[in-house]
Protein backbone atom coordinates (compact mmCIF):
# COMPACT_ATOMS: atom_id res chain seq x y z
CA UNK A 1 0.00 0.00 0.00
CA UNK A 2 1.32 3.43 -0.91
CA UNK A 3 2.36 5.62 2.03
CA UNK A 4 -0.02 8.26 0.71
CA UNK A 5 -2.97 5.96 1.18
CA UNK A 6 -2.39 5.68 4.88
CA UNK A 7 -2.00 9.38 5.55
CA UNK A 8 -5.39 10.84 6.53
CA UNK A 9 -8.10 9.58 4.26
CA UNK A 10 -10.04 12.81 3.98
CA UNK A 11 -13.56 11.49 4.03
CA UNK A 12 -14.79 15.05 3.78
CA UNK A 13 -13.71 15.02 0.14
CA UNK A 14 -16.55 12.94 -1.18
CA UNK A 15 -19.87 14.19 0.01
CA UNK A 16 -23.35 14.25 -1.45
CA UNK A 17 -24.88 17.16 -3.33
CA UNK A 18 -26.69 19.45 -0.94
CA UNK A 19 -29.45 20.38 -3.37
CA UNK A 20 -30.54 16.79 -3.98
CA UNK A 21 -30.33 15.97 -0.30
CA UNK A 22 -32.37 19.05 0.62
CA UNK A 23 -35.10 18.01 -1.81
CA UNK A 24 -35.32 14.54 -0.34
CA UNK A 25 -35.43 15.96 3.19
CA UNK A 26 -38.04 18.58 2.41
CA UNK A 27 -40.31 16.09 0.68
CA UNK A 28 -40.55 14.19 3.93
CA UNK A 29 -41.72 17.20 5.90
CA UNK A 30 -44.80 19.43 5.86
CA UNK A 31 -44.21 22.63 3.89
CA UNK A 32 -43.97 24.87 6.94
CA UNK A 33 -41.34 22.80 8.72
CA UNK A 34 -37.83 24.15 8.34
CA UNK A 35 -34.48 22.51 8.77
CA UNK A 36 -31.65 24.35 10.47
CA UNK A 37 -28.59 24.57 8.25
CA UNK A 38 -26.36 22.65 10.63
CA UNK A 39 -29.00 19.94 10.88
CA UNK A 40 -28.98 19.65 7.07
CA UNK A 41 -25.21 19.35 7.03
CA UNK A 42 -25.35 16.73 9.73
CA UNK A 43 -27.94 14.75 7.81
CA UNK A 44 -25.61 14.67 4.82
CA UNK A 45 -22.77 13.48 7.01
CA UNK A 46 -25.01 10.76 8.41
CA UNK A 47 -25.80 9.63 4.90
CA UNK A 48 -22.13 9.41 4.00
CA UNK A 49 -21.59 7.41 7.16
CA UNK A 50 -24.45 5.14 6.13
CA UNK A 51 -22.74 4.49 2.81
CA UNK A 52 -19.51 3.74 4.64
CA UNK A 53 -21.25 1.31 6.94
CA UNK A 54 -23.13 -0.55 4.24
CA UNK A 55 -20.11 -0.55 1.93
CA UNK A 56 -17.94 -2.17 4.57
CA UNK A 57 -20.54 -4.81 5.21
CA UNK A 58 -21.07 -5.36 1.49
CA UNK A 59 -17.35 -5.84 1.15
CA UNK A 60 -17.50 -8.47 3.90
CA UNK A 61 -20.39 -10.26 2.25
CA UNK A 62 -18.53 -10.22 -1.05
CA UNK A 63 -15.40 -11.61 0.62
CA UNK A 64 -17.29 -14.43 2.26
CA UNK A 65 -18.76 -15.44 -1.07
CA UNK A 66 -15.29 -15.29 -2.57
CA UNK A 67 -16.36 -12.97 -5.33
CA UNK A 68 -14.15 -10.25 -6.70
CA UNK A 69 -16.70 -7.56 -7.33
CA UNK A 70 -19.27 -6.06 -5.01
CA UNK A 71 -22.57 -6.80 -6.69
CA UNK A 72 -26.08 -5.55 -5.94
CA UNK A 73 -27.02 -8.72 -4.09
CA UNK A 74 -24.12 -8.20 -1.70
CA UNK A 75 -25.40 -4.76 -0.86
CA UNK A 76 -28.92 -6.07 -0.35
CA UNK A 77 -27.65 -8.75 1.97
CA UNK A 78 -25.59 -6.18 3.85
CA UNK A 79 -28.69 -4.07 4.38
CA UNK A 80 -30.37 -7.07 5.93
CA UNK A 81 -27.46 -7.86 8.20
CA UNK A 82 -27.26 -4.29 9.45
CA UNK A 83 -30.92 -4.08 10.39
CA UNK A 84 -32.15 -2.22 7.32
CA UNK A 85 -34.05 -5.22 6.00
CA UNK A 86 -37.17 -3.10 5.61
CA UNK A 87 -35.45 -1.23 2.81
CA UNK A 88 -34.63 -4.27 0.74
CA UNK A 89 -37.89 -4.70 -1.11
CA UNK A 90 -38.18 -1.09 -2.15
CA UNK A 91 -34.53 -0.81 -3.05
CA UNK A 92 -34.70 -3.90 -5.22
CA UNK A 93 -37.84 -2.67 -6.97
CA UNK A 94 -36.15 0.65 -7.73
CA UNK A 95 -33.14 -1.20 -9.07
CA UNK A 96 -35.24 -3.32 -11.41
CA UNK A 97 -37.15 -0.26 -12.52
CA UNK A 98 -33.88 1.51 -13.21
CA UNK A 99 -32.64 -1.36 -15.35
CA UNK A 100 -35.79 -1.33 -17.42
CA UNK A 101 -35.62 2.41 -17.94
CA UNK A 102 -31.97 2.14 -18.83
CA UNK A 103 -32.74 -0.40 -21.49
CA UNK A 104 -35.46 1.80 -22.91
CA UNK A 105 -33.02 4.70 -23.02
CA UNK A 106 -30.36 2.67 -24.74
CA UNK A 107 -32.90 1.42 -27.25
CA UNK A 108 -33.77 5.01 -28.04
CA UNK A 109 -30.12 5.88 -28.32
CA UNK A 110 -29.43 2.98 -30.65
CA UNK A 111 -28.55 5.38 -33.42
CA UNK A 112 -25.34 6.19 -31.54
CA UNK A 113 -24.09 2.71 -32.09
CA UNK A 114 -22.03 2.15 -35.22
CA UNK A 115 -22.90 -1.47 -35.45
CA UNK A 116 -26.56 -2.41 -35.71
CA UNK A 117 -26.51 -4.98 -32.95
CA UNK A 118 -30.16 -5.80 -32.98
CA UNK A 119 -33.09 -5.20 -35.22
CA UNK A 120 -35.95 -3.41 -33.60
CA UNK A 121 -37.85 -6.68 -33.30
CA UNK A 122 -34.94 -8.33 -31.56
CA UNK A 123 -34.62 -5.37 -29.24
CA UNK A 124 -38.30 -5.49 -28.36
CA UNK A 125 -38.06 -9.22 -27.76
CA UNK A 126 -35.09 -8.60 -25.49
CA UNK A 127 -37.08 -5.98 -23.63
CA UNK A 128 -39.95 -8.40 -23.10
CA UNK A 129 -37.53 -10.99 -21.86
CA UNK A 130 -36.08 -8.61 -19.31
CA UNK A 131 -39.52 -7.50 -18.16
CA UNK A 132 -40.41 -11.15 -17.61
CA UNK A 133 -37.14 -11.72 -15.82
CA UNK A 134 -37.72 -8.75 -13.58
CA UNK A 135 -41.27 -9.84 -12.85
CA UNK A 136 -40.10 -13.32 -12.03
CA UNK A 137 -37.46 -11.98 -9.69
CA UNK A 138 -39.88 -9.71 -7.91
CA UNK A 139 -42.44 -12.47 -7.52
CA UNK A 140 -39.80 -14.99 -6.58
CA UNK A 141 -39.56 -13.32 -3.20
CA UNK A 142 -36.35 -13.99 -1.29
CA UNK A 143 -33.13 -13.04 -2.91
CA UNK A 144 -30.65 -15.85 -2.52
CA UNK A 145 -27.19 -14.84 -1.44
CA UNK A 146 -25.35 -17.22 -3.71
CA UNK A 147 -26.18 -16.10 -7.19
CA UNK A 148 -23.37 -16.83 -9.60
CA UNK A 149 -23.30 -14.53 -12.62
CA UNK A 150 -24.20 -17.38 -14.94
CA UNK A 151 -27.64 -17.65 -13.41
CA UNK A 152 -28.52 -14.09 -14.22
CA UNK A 153 -29.72 -14.98 -17.70
CA UNK A 154 -32.81 -17.04 -18.32
CA UNK A 155 -31.22 -19.37 -20.85
CA UNK A 156 -31.32 -22.79 -19.30
CA UNK B 1 -25.72 -6.81 -21.69
CA UNK B 2 -23.74 -3.61 -21.83
CA UNK B 3 -25.76 -0.43 -21.53
CA UNK B 4 -24.78 3.18 -21.89
CA UNK B 5 -22.11 3.77 -19.22
CA UNK B 6 -23.60 3.84 -15.77
CA UNK B 7 -22.34 7.32 -15.12
CA UNK B 8 -23.23 8.90 -18.41
CA UNK B 9 -25.81 11.64 -18.33
CA UNK B 10 -28.47 9.13 -19.36
CA UNK B 11 -28.61 7.49 -15.98
CA UNK B 12 -27.84 10.20 -13.47
CA UNK B 13 -31.27 11.27 -12.36
CA UNK B 14 -32.98 14.11 -14.11
CA UNK B 15 -31.98 13.55 -17.72
CA UNK B 16 -34.55 10.79 -18.03
CA UNK B 17 -37.15 13.42 -17.32
CA UNK B 18 -38.35 12.02 -14.03
CA UNK B 19 -38.96 14.82 -11.60
CA UNK B 20 -40.28 12.60 -8.83
CA UNK B 21 -37.60 10.44 -7.36
CA UNK B 22 -34.36 12.34 -6.91
CA UNK B 23 -31.31 10.29 -7.71
CA UNK B 24 -28.08 10.77 -5.91
CA UNK B 25 -25.11 10.90 -8.28
CA UNK B 26 -23.74 7.42 -8.87
CA UNK B 27 -20.14 8.50 -9.39
CA UNK B 28 -20.13 10.30 -6.07
CA UNK B 29 -21.60 7.29 -4.32
CA UNK B 30 -18.97 5.05 -5.85
CA UNK B 31 -16.27 7.42 -4.65
CA UNK B 32 -17.54 7.25 -1.10
CA UNK B 33 -17.77 3.47 -1.31
CA UNK B 34 -14.16 3.24 -2.40
CA UNK B 35 -13.06 5.33 0.54
CA UNK B 36 -15.08 3.36 3.04
CA UNK B 37 -12.34 0.93 3.90
CA UNK B 38 -8.81 -0.30 3.38
CA UNK B 39 -9.42 -3.23 1.08
CA UNK B 40 -12.52 -2.39 -0.84
CA UNK B 41 -13.10 -4.73 -3.73
CA UNK B 42 -14.08 -3.71 -7.21
CA UNK B 43 -17.55 -2.29 -7.32
CA UNK B 44 -19.99 -3.36 -9.99
CA UNK B 45 -21.60 -0.60 -11.98
CA UNK B 46 -24.95 -1.55 -10.54
CA UNK B 47 -24.08 -1.44 -6.85
CA UNK B 48 -24.23 2.38 -6.60
CA UNK B 49 -27.74 2.23 -8.01
CA UNK B 50 -28.79 0.12 -5.05
CA UNK B 51 -27.12 2.63 -2.73
CA UNK B 52 -28.87 5.54 -4.33
CA UNK B 53 -32.27 4.23 -3.31
CA UNK B 54 -31.10 2.91 0.03
CA UNK B 55 -29.69 6.33 0.91
CA UNK B 56 -32.92 7.96 -0.05
CA UNK B 57 -34.84 5.66 2.28
CA UNK B 58 -32.29 6.20 5.02
CA UNK B 59 -32.49 9.98 4.80
CA UNK B 60 -36.26 9.80 4.76
CA UNK B 61 -36.33 7.68 7.88
CA UNK B 62 -33.81 9.79 9.76
CA UNK B 63 -35.63 12.96 8.75
CA UNK B 64 -38.98 11.60 9.81
CA UNK B 65 -37.72 10.43 13.18
CA UNK B 66 -35.94 13.73 13.78
CA UNK B 67 -39.08 15.59 12.94
CA UNK B 68 -40.99 13.59 15.53
CA UNK B 69 -38.43 14.78 18.06
CA UNK B 70 -38.93 18.38 16.98
CA UNK B 71 -42.67 17.99 17.41
CA UNK B 72 -42.14 16.68 20.91
CA UNK B 73 -40.16 19.83 21.56
CA UNK B 74 -43.08 21.81 20.12
CA UNK B 75 -40.94 23.25 17.35
CA UNK B 76 -41.41 23.56 13.60
CA UNK B 77 -37.71 23.75 12.87
CA UNK B 78 -35.46 20.71 12.88
CA UNK B 79 -32.27 21.15 14.82
CA UNK B 80 -29.16 19.04 15.27
CA UNK B 81 -30.44 17.98 18.67
CA UNK B 82 -33.46 16.41 17.03
CA UNK B 83 -31.17 14.36 14.85
CA UNK B 84 -29.18 13.32 17.89
CA UNK B 85 -32.33 12.33 19.76
CA UNK B 86 -33.60 10.32 16.81
CA UNK B 87 -30.30 8.50 16.49
CA UNK B 88 -30.24 7.59 20.17
CA UNK B 89 -33.81 6.37 20.06
CA UNK B 90 -33.23 4.06 17.10
CA UNK B 91 -31.15 0.90 17.44
CA UNK B 92 -30.14 0.61 13.83
CA UNK B 93 -28.79 4.16 13.93
CA UNK B 94 -26.29 3.28 16.64
CA UNK B 95 -23.47 3.65 14.13
CA UNK B 96 -24.25 7.37 14.05
CA UNK B 97 -24.01 8.05 17.77
CA UNK B 98 -20.40 9.21 17.65
CA UNK B 99 -21.09 11.38 14.63
CA UNK B 100 -24.04 13.20 16.17
CA UNK B 101 -22.39 13.66 19.53
CA UNK B 102 -19.21 14.99 17.96
CA UNK B 103 -21.32 17.74 16.47
CA UNK B 104 -19.64 20.03 18.92
CA UNK B 105 -22.58 21.89 20.38
CA UNK B 106 -23.08 21.80 24.13
CA UNK B 107 -26.83 21.52 23.66
CA UNK B 108 -26.37 18.31 21.72
CA UNK B 109 -24.43 16.73 24.54
CA UNK B 110 -27.02 17.64 27.14
CA UNK B 111 -29.81 16.55 24.84
CA UNK B 112 -28.17 13.17 24.64
CA UNK B 113 -27.98 12.96 28.38
CA UNK B 114 -31.57 14.01 28.93
CA UNK B 115 -33.43 12.07 26.29
CA UNK B 116 -35.04 8.81 27.26
CA UNK B 117 -35.16 6.00 24.80
CA UNK B 118 -38.35 6.14 22.78
CA UNK B 119 -39.72 2.94 21.39
CA UNK B 120 -41.08 3.46 17.89
CA UNK B 121 -42.05 -0.12 17.21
Amino acid sequence: MEPMDIVGKAKEDASLPKATMTKIIKEMLPPDVRVARDAQDLLIECCVEFINLVSSESNEVCNKEERRTIAPEHVLKALGVLGFGEYIEEVYAAYEQHKLETMQDSLKGAKWSNRAEMTEEEALAEQQRMFAEARARMNGGAITSKQPEADQSLES
Amino acid sequence: MRQAGAYSGLLCGGVSGRTGPHSLPLARIKKIMKKSGEDVKMISGEAPIIFSKACELFIQELTRRSWIMAIQGKRRTLHKEDLASAVIATDIFDFLITLVSNSDSHETTSAIMEVETVDFS
